[in-house]
């Protein structure tokens, strides 16, 4: 019985070498069977073999997250020891702010949303840059604003590599294929961006200018010139008045060499109405977004308000310059989302000049002798004295 | 599946993009002569130094003013 089943396999597997034995063919087509039938018994198998793929890549990414988050963690402990000096070890306080929160207020009734989103960022920021400044007791205030950035990365990434962590084990433990698949394709994204925040918070670290400060750096080389006055508008804001072609300049800029954006919302509100007339303009000079293909340091002009962030600023600015009719001309510098964090480049520094240029060409154009103006510089003001 | 999984399409080391150095630009508050020098600690521009000698007239005042990543090309 057992010699004529394997007769009819041998037959049929090779039939012009009817009835000799071939052990090996027979096993082959034995294993082919199996397959065929794990295949057909049960379908999802193809897909299985798919997500495991799938999960050891992601797994793959997710630890190259982590090692870049306990990078800029240690990066931020150490340079708050060298720099701040403490008499205790930082690290539990460093852990401690990297999961530190803020919670937007509620949208349902959107009325007068901006003022209370605007108090709540407050908060944040001067509770964040005290719990710093307690840490760096000897830093003087410009370094603790430039540490405050830099805990703040420490918290991006850490924030970064826990969602995408959450991700990961939820389709690992629900074998959601989709899931999975939804995180691998952006997973390319979200490490080019992990690896700017390692490069920021050195930058930060050392207190060196970063893509983002390029509307700092025109406004204070507007304002790089004797006789001028300068005050204090905002907090961290400050507005300086100058001539320029004949012309009466404030320029409003986050007061550096710290890192921070200031107020310039707020200055620019509180400076207008304290004019005894109306400027002719509001200028904003801010880095821009480019889109993939264009070219870094590329200045494009256009009106409007150029302010990124959570829109308090550009909303305060719209309303002054709505409620008194001033025109609002923006020029925006083409950087990466990644350039825009990290040490600035050659190309974007260089835009500054035709920034300077095209601001002096449009007051001559379109503002007579004499007129006002003001011409707000945007951006972090770390490493921009 | 090979393909995203990085083993194909980008075998062997990749060409990681090296920490590029920052120079800082001085300019001689004497002499007007610009030179530059590598990225020091909590530089930054518009500060007034005062302890680096111009390599021109041998000044000790400079000012800082500018501070990026030279460009790969025009690094020498
Ligand atoms: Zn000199």
């Amino acid at each position: 019985m057992e010699k004529g089943l394997s007769n009819v396999f041998t037959a049929f597997l090779s039939p012009s070498a009817a009835g000799g034995e071939n052990i090996l063919s027979i096993i082959i087509s034995f294993v082919w069977l199996l397959m065929f039938m794990v295949f057909f018994l049960y379908p999802s198998f193809g897909q299985r073999m798919q997500l495991s793929y799938m999960l050891r890549d992601l797994e793959r990414k997710l630890n190259k997250l982590k090692s870049i988050k306990d990078e800029i963690r240690q990066t931020a402990i150490d340079t708050i020891k060298k720099v701040g000096k403490p008499d205790f070890d930082p690290t539990p306080e460093v852990d401690r702010l990297s999961e530190f929160f803020v919670i937007p207020p509620e949208s349902m009734d959107p009325y007068g949303i901006v003022y209370k989103l605007e108090h709540i960022l407050e908060i944040g920021e001067l509770s964040y840059e005290n719990e710093v400044k307690k840490l760096a007791p000897i830093a003087e205030e410009h370094q603790v604003k430039t540490l405050t950035n830099l805990v703040e990365i420490a918290r991006g990434i850490n924030t970064l590599y826990r969602v995408v962590r959450h991700y990961y084990l939820l389709g690992k433990k629900t074998s959601n294929i989709y899931l999975v698949l939804q995180i691998q394709m952006i997973m390319p994204q979200l490490v080019e961006i992990a690896e700017a925040y390692r490069m920021a918070s050195v930058a930060f670290s050392q207190g060196q200018p970063i893509g983002d400060s390029i509307g700092v750096l025109v406004a204070a080389k507007l304002s790089d010139v004797e006789n001028k006055k300068r005050y204090t508008v905002a907090r961290d804001t400050m507005v300086e008045e100058l001539e320029l072609e004949n012309r009466k300049v404030y320029v409003v800029r986050a007061i550096g060499p710290g890192g921070t954006v200031g107020r310039p919302g707020e200055a620019v509100k509180n400076l207008v109405e304290s004019l005894p007339e109306n400027p002719k303009m509001i200028i904003t000079i801010d880095a821009g977004l480019k889109l993939e293909g264009e070219e870094s340091g590329k200045v494009v002009e256009g009106v409007g308000v150029a302010i990124g962030g959570p829109g308090v600023d550009k909303y305060k600015i719209e309303e002054v310059a709505k409620q008194r009719n001033i025109p609002l001309y923006a020029f925006v510098i083409f950087e990466s989302i990644q350039e825009a964090i990290t040490p600035m480049r050659e190309s974007i520094a260089k835009a500054a000049d035709v920034v300077l240029q095209k601001v002096r060409k449009l007051l001559t154009e379109k503002v007579e002798e004499g007129g006002v103006v003001v011409v707000a510089g945007i951006g972090n003001t770390v490493g921009v004295g | 599946m090979r393909y995203t999984e990085g083993g194909f399409m980008t075998w062997g080391p990749r060409p990681r993009e090296k920490m590029l150095q920052t120079i800082t630009f001085l300019k001689c508050l004497e002499c007007g002569a610009e030179n530059s020098r590598p990225f020091m600690e909590w530089d930054f521009i518009f500060k007034v130094v005062g302890n680096e000698k111009c390599p021109r007239c041998g000044g000790s005042r400079s000012r800082i003013v500018n501070i990026y990543v030279p460009e790969k090309k025009e690094s020498k």
